[in-house]
């Protein structure tokens, strides 16, 4: 009713309303006639072919290129007009067109997990469009067709919607290509339920510490249908993990015994990976260093022999007084975390010392997300000046993006390694001082490129966050065609340096796993999903690529000596 | 609490007698059988607060302004004194009373209860007043809490479109992140604030982007085919009432529709 005042005398009295007013006052058993008839005198009238409305085709994108031997995608459009469809499939290597017919399956949601159901998150569900989608997907052997065609050339998919099976009334198309660049490498991922608990007072955690062992390690290869779970039942927590650019050291938080959060896990790895009390990195305890010993964002560097880190530095006594953590019952944006003080410092494994990064260790400063170019030679990390996360009387934030966040907008900044010596920081030019929050840098393998996530506030979890591509050397950024609608972070070159894989929630609160394409010119493509990487109601978050074989990592099993089991994984 | 504050709940109690009337089983904010134990005596503020939502969950929703009325009379400096506040402006809201309602749900806001609910029921009461510019505000601090809240970006961007804010609208809802979930108001405003902006290109994008989504909205295929018909795209206008008519007569007719 509202709507109908709202539009009220906006526009003139329209022919076309005479005629849709026309046919409404008919009985409702003449509408049919009296509108094909109308149709027909439309379509006699213009000599023309008919005109069809446009069908929205949300998946794939126009321009998406799709990596060789990914498992077939579901095509995804809405049509208000079609009740059956046509996909037509042109090469332009002038092979034979591919034709299929659909009768139009609705969009369906994965299985769901039932241990991650709880009171505090609420199970997956279709957005409008979602529920207003249809779908096709084609077999095995009819994609591996497509994709053979489409090899560097583009494929022009048409969708027609039929009325009465004959009538063609809509139709759109796409086109789409498949890269002659494999993905070559398999994803290593965290994949963790959403149920955020609250406890005694009133303090809200992620995740109850009794279903820690819910959290699953797991390991997909996109041309496999499903990944496959490599370590699982974890007794005490873990966090982020990070494998060398050669693909043979593996690191990772593990909280271990007394929940000593000051411990890290460097292990080679092997297809049956085995975590034991000798292969944790205790981060030296004799303080000279400092007596926090949390690491943050802990990077192996390329060659393995060292483990690069954000820590509190020797001004800080108390984790708190480093990091901004709030953590909301809201199970689709559940925490925020990033630290509001910090220095680099790097662990060197052959001598067993860590050791601050000059030139990345000012208390003025925190200093954070440090990563390591291919050559080892220099480090890329975050900065921002140094401020108190919880000033008294600043309120607390409810929901993530509460202006009452500890605000905080973190600029790049590149330095040598240097052998630990370290030397000047320089900002990246196009990743500093633009009023925004840039953070999680990422370089490509070749050295060539930076590609970064850029938010309003903070880093990690952000709903608006956007990832951009720089020169390595600082330059013009760009947003990646990739980024979706809502959260877009957590990415990870592939070893040969052509996709990147980052998590969103574009589809589902649920975060998904996706690909994109980066060409010699640094340009994305748009999103490919990965799918059925977790159950629906469960999230994906932390992909990286792992420079192996598809089938190199099979199970993790960490022993950890405090009495409370062992965590396993795999067959 | 300031004497100013506590005044303000006194001034706001619209009920009389309270205490002997909740105790009171011959009146009709008695409390229930299950709770009259709690009010043999005095009550306390917690059997105040619990009557005022079990009252709620009745509907009475008068009885409930009056238990937590009481319960801010007897301690206006509680614990909860906030959430009570916005309890006690909701229930007002609910039996009727608008302006003592937004009154006491601003006091609640003033103490700093920072709830989704608050503003809601905040910005409908504003809104139900004409008060539209406070209830824009209120709309968008429930949507800084929930971005994707659809009541409160229906509402809004009414208000902006009656505003005559195109601006607004189009910043409001022409984001990637709410394109998927638009509702049917969401995309008749949006493509109205595009049309009244002379960008007719753009109302039709959103509005054929709405019919495919929901494909039984006649309103919504009815202003596209005005749009498209504004544009010169008479064929495209008709073929849409077109199928929009024949998905009406078959939902008349009772048949489901794809």
């Amino acid at each position: 009713m509202l709507s109908r005042l709202l539009w009220k005398g906006l526009y003139p009295a329209l022919t076309v309303v005479a005629l849709g007013l026309l046919v409404s006052s008919l009985p409702s058993g003449n509408h049919g006639r009296f509108t094909a008839t109308l149709s027909a005198q439309a379509f006699a009238a213009t000599g023309e072919p008919p005109v069809l409305t446009p069908i929205s085709i949300d998946y794939p994108e126009d321009g998406s290129i799709f990596p060789p031997g990914i498992t077939p995608p579901t095509f995804l459009w809405r049509d208000a007009s079609g009740t059956s469809w046509s996909i037509d499939i042109a090469f332009a290597d002038d092979s034979a067109p591919i034709h299929a017919a659909s009768k139009g399956e609705r969009m369906q949601l994965g299985p769901i997990d039932p241990d991650c159901i709880a009171d505090s998150n609420s199970p997956p569900k279709l957005n409008p469009q979602q529920a207003a989608t249809w779908t096709w997907k084609p077999d095995a052997a009819t994609w591996a067709s497509i994709q053979a065609h489409s090899a560097g050339k583009p494929a022009t998919v048409t969708i027609t919607g039929y009325r009465d099976g004959q009538v063609a009334y809509s139709q759109s198309h796409i086109a789409f290509t498949t890269s002659m660049d494999e993905v070559g490498a398999p994803i290593f991922y965290r994949d963790v339920p959403l149920m955020p608990a609250s406890g005694n007072g009133g303090a809200v955690a992620p995740l109850a510490q009794n279903n820690i062992h819910l959290i699953h390690w797991r390991v997909r290869d996109i041309r496999k249908p499903e990944s496959h779970t490599v370590l699982k039942d974890m007794p005490t927590c873990a966090n982020c993990h990070s494998f060398s650019a050669d693909g043979k050291t593996f690191g990772m938080d593990i909280d271990g015994p007394a929940n000593d959060k000051g411990l890290y896990a460097v292990v080679p790895v092997q297809k049956h990976m085995v975590i034991q009390s000798k292969d944790m990195v205790h981060w030296n305890t004799d303080g000279k260093v400092g007596t926090v010993r949390v690491g943050f964002m802990s990077q192996v560097s390329p060659n393995g022999l060292y483990v690069l880190s954000t820590f509190a530095g020797p001004a800080l006594s108390r984790m708190i007084d480093s990091y901004y953590v709030t953590n909301f019952m809201d199970y689709r944006f559940l925490q925020v975390f990033f630290p509001t003080r910090g220095i680099l410092e790097y662990y060197n494994r052959a001598t067993g010392l860590r050791e601050p990064l000059p030139g990345a260790d000012d208390p003025k400063y925190v200093q954070t997300d440090g990563v390591w170019s291919p050559d080892g030679k220099y480090i890329v990390f975050a900065r921002a000046e140094a401020r108190d996360p919880r000033p008294p009387g600043q309120p607390h934030a409810t929901h993530a993006n509460d202006p009452n966040e500890a605000q905080i907008q973190y600029n790049l900044y590149r330095i040598p390694f240097n052998g630990g010596k370290g030397g000047t920081p320089e900002p990246v030019k196009g990743a500093s001082q633009n009023g925004m929050s840039n953070n999680f840098p990422k370089i490509s393998p070749d050295g060539k490129w930076i590609v970064f996530v850029q938010c309003k506030n903070g880093q990690l979890m952000r709903p608006d966050s956007q990832l951009y591509i720089i020169p390595a050397g600082g330059g013009t950024p760009r947003r990646l065609r990739a980024n979706t609608r809502l959260m877009n972070s957590w990415h990870s070159w592939s070893p040969n340096g052509r996709w990147l894989v980052f998590s969103s929630k574009a589809r589902s609160p649920y975060t998904q796993m996706y690909l994109t394409h980066i060409d010699e010119s640094g340009n994305s493509s748009p999103a490919i999903l990965i799918d059925n990487a977790t159950a629906s109601n469960r999230a994906v978050n932390l992909p990286e690529f792992v420079n192996i074989d598809p089938d190199g990592i099979d199970q993790i099993e960490v022993h950890v000596a405090d009495g409370t089991g062992v965590a396993s994984g795999g067959k | 609490m300031p004497a100013s504050r506590q005044f303000r709940f006194v001034a706001l109690l619209v009920f009389p007698a309270l205490l002997p009337s909740v105790a009171s089983a011959q009146v009709p904010c008695a409390p229930p059988e299950s709770m009259k134990a709690r009010f043999a005596g005095t009550p306390d503020i917690s059997a105040l607060n619990d009557l005022g939502v079990w009252f709620g969950d009745q509907k009475n929703y008068s009885c409930a302004a009056n238990a937590f009325a009481t319960s801010l009379q007897m301690d206006p400096k509680q614990k909860d004194m906030p959430h009570v506040a916005f309890m006690f402006g909701a229930s007002l809201y609910l039996a009727g009373d608008i302006k003592e309602a937004i009154a006491a749900m601003q006091e609640a806001e003033t103490f700093g209860y920072r709830d989704i609910k608050l503003h809601l029921v905040l910005a409908e009461a504003l809104d139900s007043t004409h008060a539209s510019a406070d209830a824009e505000s209120e709309w968008r601090a429930a949507l800084e809490i929930d971005p994707e809240y659809s009541d409160a970006l229906d509402n809004l961007s009414n208000d902006l479109i009656a505003d005559n804010n195109l601006q607004g609208v189009i910043d409001l809802l022409d984001t990637p992140r709410l394109a998927p979930q638009r509702t049917v108001q969401q995309c008749i405003n949006l493509s109205l604030a595009y049309a009244r902006e002379g960008k007719l290109s753009e109302s039709a994008r959103v509005l054929r982007d709405g019919v495919n989504t929901y494909p039984d909205s006649f309103p919504l295929a009815e202003k596209l085919a005005d749009v498209l018909t504004q544009l010169g795209e008479r064929e495209e206008a008709t073929k849409v009432l077109e199928v929009a008519h024949a998905r009406q007569a078959v939902r008349h007719a009772g048949v489901e529709v794809h």
